[in-house]
């Protein structure tokens, strides 16, 4: 493509990003003159460059908004939305055209005269018969815009005239600013024009010839007028005069300015080139008045004159004269923002070429340094190290190269959600914050669409029409809130809105409808699982189709995407407040650091990012892998976690074949994957490398478990693995194995789902199935059955230097008589017992439901886990029987406050929960109250109900926990009362919000010790406020 | 591109059948190299090597068509050939030479050729004694695509 034009298509298209933008400004800030005079500016540099160029359409619709923005600043026009709208819709037909051009090269056919005719009628202040179309008028084929593209001859006399009639030039931004009279091009309206009264073309024609012969001898101005070409003076003070009489001052001012392009031409000058053009005027026999009138406008270009004159470089001669005023003009319209040019346009390939090389780069850096390390003391270790140190500073310098702001991504979006308002009948506001955060251009790209989905989604289903919004008191528009910031070698994108969230029952409907779900499995779900499901594939949530959404693209799509990059997307939403997205994103996906770790003799890379720490499990460390049944798990720091073997994922087996012994020595990597965590087995880890993740071939990406590959310092090549795609290949790879069965169990561990929870399933008696929470479980032992001893009629056993007492599981009629008894370990404080039971079944997770509440002691209830129904025992029950004293101790524990008869109100939705802590609580001596929502306690309230301390859980259907918080903090009787949250979550973060929500404490579920502590702490802070 | 002499093939050998590749679709010819398996990748997915720095994909040709590995042993050739923009290498017996064929020498691939031969078989020359299947890259890896998608 020509170069000039391509570097037009891109400046346009930039310009017109940018005047998208400004005009949304504008609309909401009528009077912001600075804001005007910039989109007349750039809308002013389109229409100049258009004409250069020879690109009529471009030309007459950008002319054509350009009159109405002249209108906006010159305070004839006042901004109106409609008014808005249309510049709008011409911007869209320049890009519409600039696509054209762009393809072809050629400017594509339309008609863009109804378009200029609504312009022209909002030019002329909405006068229907005003609507001009010479504009449009297709014969328009080169506007020239004297004085810039014009070369000697070139154009013929005619043409130019005829131009010249019926399209004004370009408007002179600087005489624009005196007395900005952008007329509308073909405004016939005005019939006492002094055009029409001049006598038309053919006197100025006339005129112009008298005028264009006579100048260059004159005895004092035919200096600055000499140099032109005899045709083409002729041509410009035809030109000159028409615009003059037709009242087209900018464009008069531009071909004077073009005609004077010699310097010295000052006052004096300019009054004898007015007196000769009156001869002029009188010679042609125009009327007294119109005389008077042609004499006046000539006024009007005296500064032009001057200026061109005065801006003109001394040694202009002949052509250069001409070629001299062109580039002035395009100094004062084509680089419209005055900053100091510090930077060059480079194209992105250009870029994209650079990042590979240094790339490549880097490897062989790699490779070198590695030579060099192997051979001690050479003269190449230097030059190399130096060699070592410029790549690293080169790779740094290109990665900036990428990095853009993020604001780049937004630029469209104001326009998009001005324009959906619009279209809707909404008041929205978009608030754009962190727009400067930067991030690689190729992430970027990739999260644009997305976020531009994202945006008009909100807009169109989130935010409700002013009405609705008023009705549900709230204020009458809606709110957008786009923030971007840093976090921890991430971005976060956050897009929250204040709409009217997401309609559970809607999108429970739509599942089923969808065959996405059951109604058993939702009834299970709770409200924010059920919110989640906008993220399957093929979920829409628009109840209709709009022409805004409804495209076939839903949310499952831009998951999709953020994922493909690497990031993940996770949505909370309050019906009636609001939904928030948020994103997080790797800041680059060029270079990273990896893990490089050996399983079966093969080397592969995972990424830092995804590794939380690292844990080497032998005989007589503190860790080792133990295993309930057939799965594989580490205790780590009192949690279980559930394993998987590299060697067995990626189907080099040896598995469970290497036996226990051979697995004792093993390194795990602790890796999470959503909220899951979980340790990957590993035979050897070898250091962490820089590495360029470059993209599996095409006909590898279907094998999830790999997000890359890469290029080591050795020169061989490495698979890079994917966490996220090991959770989900774990059961296939092993398809076949005998332990398919134990397989799916942890796939059902690693697609955990935040409700469910880790059960560790026994037999104790025939064929009664027990369950306790695994979370509970300290450890779990085969003891042997010699060492077990009788004391005090209790068994017992010597256990990591004590004695553990042994209580026998509900069922159980006696130990075993030889071999091992399976025993789960409790531990409590400096309490620690043991469980002996019949057999260790499984480790599940589920919905642990308590279907039918048991008054048996040491029995919870029933629940059906795995669809059988199975005992959840009571902790508690035997750590009383164990120890006697047990009790007495958590009198002591908690003896910081006077728990007895403490009131304490527990709201969760989870009858597990709830039946899990009475008895624990109970104990501790507190008088327990149980809800299962949080509207029943705020009806508690209303009825004059006191506590001393209040426990929340988080996650809860219709009000959550920072909600009731939020509300019970704020006033009421309870404002006052602790309050104690209780969750599955327990990150810093989540700590953060619950304490900004008015949590005393948050303490995490199952953290029994945590909990009771927290309680009587918090009573007593209260007390001793009180 | 195709000049009015005809084209120039890059002639080798899988399982005694002699096949060609258009010479300027071959980038490089590569003797035994180091290859990276790829666990849970398709059989016939040999692994990636490194390529001045370039990572290929090496694809087994024999597996890719159904044969059995090689009877009498011997060192792999390959070829490599570009798809899609990413970089092939494509494991075969022995490389043989170049030769200039004309156009309209070109037929279709007879109906009596084995299945396997004619499914990646753009067409094929009559050569002296033999046929020369003309290997149709695309087939080979596009099917493949599909092949793993599936």
């Amino acid at each position: 493509m020509d170069d000039l034009l391509n570097e037009f298509l891109t400046e346009t298209a930039e310009s017109i990003d940018v005047v998208d933008v400004e005009l949304v400004k504008l609309e909401q800030d009528p009077n912001n003159k600075e804001v005007l005079d910039n989109i007349f500016r750039l809308v002013h540099t389109i229409k100049g460059t258009c004409g250069f160029l020879g690109l009529p359409r471009l030309e007459s619709v950008a002319h054509a908004s350009e009159n109405v923005l002249g209108k906006f600043r010159d305070g004839e026009l006042s901004v109106t939305p409609s008014a808005v709208t249309v510049v709008l819709e011409s911007l869209d037909r320049i890009k519409e055209i600039l696509s054209g051009l762009e393809a072809t090269e050629q400017e594509p056919e339309g008609d863009d005269g109804p378009l200029i005719g609504k312009l022209d009628q909002i030019a002329e202040g909405g006068e229907p018969e005003a609507a001009a179309k010479p504009a449009s008028e297709p014969d328009l084929e080169i506007v020239p815009t004297l004085g810039r593209a014009l070369k000697p001859g070139e154009v013929a006399l005619d043409e130019l005239e005829r131009a010249f009639m019926e399209a004004p030039g370009p408007d002179d931004d600087v005489a624009a600013n005196d007395d900005g009279q952008a007329v509308s091009a073909g405004n016939e309206s005005a019939g006492g024009r002094l055009y029409e009264r001049a006598g038309g073309d053919d006197t100025i024609a006339v005129m112009a010839h008298l005028l264009a012969k006579r100048l260059p001898r004159h005895a004092k101005l035919g200096s600055f007028f000499e140099g032109i070409d005899d045709n083409l003076r002729q041509a410009k003070f035809s030109g000159l005069l028409t615009s003059l009489f037709k009242d087209d001052e900018n464009a008069a001012n531009n071909v004077m300015a073009s005609i004077i392009s010699v310097p010295g031409f000052g006052h004096e000058e300019f009054d004898l080139f007015a007196a000769e053009a009156k001869a002029v005027f009188e010679e042609v026999r125009l009327a007294n008045d119109v005389r008077d009138d042609a004499a006046m406008c000539l006024e009007l270009i005296r500064d032009a004159a001057l200026e061109g004159s005065r801006k003109n470089a001394p040694s202009q001669k002949e052509t250069k004269a001409a070629a001299g005023a062109a580039n002035e003009d395009a100094a004062r319209g084509g680089s419209v923002e005055k900053r100091t040019s510090q930077s060059i346009r480079v194209s992105v390939d250009l870029l994209e070429d650079l990042m590979n090389m240094v790339s490549e780069l880097v490897l062989t850096r790699n490779q070198l340094l590695q030579m060099v390390r192997e051979k001690e003391d050479n003269e190449f270790t230097v030059p190399i190290q130096r060699l070592s140190q410029t790549t690293t500073e080169l790779q740094e310098g290109v990665m900036k190269t990428r990095m853009q702001p993020i604001g780049n991504a937004w630029a469209k979006l104001p326009r998009i959600v001005r324009d959906l308002a619009v279209d809707l009948d909404k008041k929205i506001e978009l608030d754009m914050r962190g727009a400067e955060t930067e991030l690689d251009r190729q992430v970027l790209e990739l999260i644009k669409d997305p976020l531009t989905h994202m945006v008009r989604n909100s807009a169109d289903h989130g935010i409700e029409t002013p009405a609705e919004r008023v009705a549900m008191g709230k204020p009458d528009h809606g709110t957008i809130v786009l923030n971007a910031f840093h976090e921890g070698g991430h971005i976060i994108i956050e897009i929250r809105d204040d709409g009217r969230g997401i309609a559970a029952n809607k999108i429970r409907k739509k599942a089923l409808e969808k065959g996405l779900a059951t109604d058993a499995e939702l009834d299970d779900m709770s409200e924010a699982q059920i919110q989640k499901f906008v993220f399957h594939a093929g979920f829409s949530t628009a109840a209709a189709v709009t022409s805004v959404s409804g495209r076939g693209v839903g949310m499952d799509v831009v998951r999709t995407n953020i994922e493909k990059i690497g990031g993940t997307i996770d949505m909370t939403s309050v019906e009636g407040k609001g939904t928030t997205f948020q994103i997080k994103i790797p800041l680059t996906l060029a270079i990273v650091s990896a893990l490089i770790v050996e399983a079966s003799s093969e080397r592969f890379a995972i990424p830092q990012i995804s590794v939380l720490e690292l844990v080497r499990a032998a005989d007589g460390s503190d860790h080792k892998i133990e295993r309930i049944k057939d799965t594989p798990v580490l205790r780590l720091r009192n949690r279980l976690l559930p394993l998987v073997y590299l060697n067995k994922i990626l189907g080099f087996d040896s598995s469970e074949g290497k036996g226990e012994d051979a697995a004792s020595d093993d390194f795990i990597i602790v890796s999470q994957v959503g909220a899951f965590t979980f340790g990957i087995v590993v035979d050897q880890v070898f250091d962490t490398e820089e590495i360029v993740v470059k993209p599996v071939a095409p006909i590898l990406k279907d094998l999830s478990i790999y997000s890359g590959n890469t290029i080591l310092g050795d020169g061989s090549v490495i698979m890079i693995l994917d966490p996220n795609g090991i959770a989900e290949n774990a059961s296939s790879s092993v398809a076949g194995e005998n332990n398919a069965v134990e397989e799916k169990t942890m796939v059902e561990n690693l697609t955990i789902n935040d409700e469910s929870e880790s059960l560790l399933l026994f037999r104790a008696g025939e064929n009664s199935r027990k369950a306790v929470p695994l979370p509970l479980v300290a450890r779990l032992e085969d003891i042997e059955v010699d060492k077990i001893e009788m004391s005090d009629g209790r068994h017992v056993v010597q256990y990591r230097g004590a004695l553990m007492p042994i209580v026998l599981a509900d069922g159980l009629t006696g130990l075993r008589t030889e071999g091992r008894q399976a025993v789960l370990v409790f531990t409590d404080g400096d309490y620690t017992m043991g469980l002996a039971v019949d057999e260790i079944l499984d480790i599940v997770e589920d919905h642990a439901e308590i279907k039918i509440v048991s008054g048996k002691p040491g029995m919870i209830g029933s629940a059906i886990i795995g669809e059988k129904a199975t005992e959840v025992i009571d902790v508690a029950y035997y750590l009383a029987q164990a120890f006697d004293d047990w009790l007495k101790s958590r009198d002591q524990n908690t003896d910081v406050a006077p728990t007895r008869g403490t009131r304490v109100l527990l709201i969760d939705d989870s009858a597990f929960f709830r039946n899990m802590l009475k008895p624990l609580l109970k104990v501790a001596g507190y008088s327990l109250v149980c809800v299962d929502h949080a509207q029943a306690a705020l009806d508690l309230r209303e009825e004059g109900e006191t506590f001393d301390l209040i426990i929340s859980d988080i996650d809860m259907p219709g009000m959550d926990g920072f909600e009731l918080a939020h509300i019970l903090k704020k006033d009421g009787r309870w404002a006052d009362t602790p309050l104690v949250a209780l969750s599955s979550f327990s990150s810093p973060k989540h700590l953060e919000r619950g304490r900004a929500a008015g949590f005393n404490d948050y303490i995490a579920k199952f953290d029994r010790k945590a909990l009771l502590e927290s309680l009587s702490q918090q009573i007593k802070l209260h007390d001793d406020a009180a | 591109m195709a000049s009015s002499l005809g084209h120039e093939f890059v002639t080798m050998r899988l399982e005694g059948q002699l096949l060609g590749i258009p010479v300027l679709a071959v980038q490089d010819v590569l003797s035994a190299q180091k290859i990276t398996s790829i666990p849970l990748a398709p059989g016939w997915v040999a692994g990636v090597l490194n390529l001045r720095g370039r990572i290929v994909t090496a694809i087994n040709m024999r597996e890719r068509m159904g044969f059995g590995p090689r009877a009498n042993g011997g060192k792999d050739m390959s070829i490599v050939v570009e798809f899609h923009g990413e970089p092939y290498s494509l494991q075969i017996d022995r490389v043989g030479d170049v030769l200039n064929l004309e156009n309209e020498t070109m037929e279709k691939n007879p109906v009596t050729m084995d299945q396997r031969w004619r499914e990646v078989s753009r067409g094929i020359y009559r050569l002296d004694g033999e046929l020369l299947a003309i290997l149709d890259v695309e087939r080979v890896l596009g099917s493949a695509e599909g092949a793993v998608a599936a």
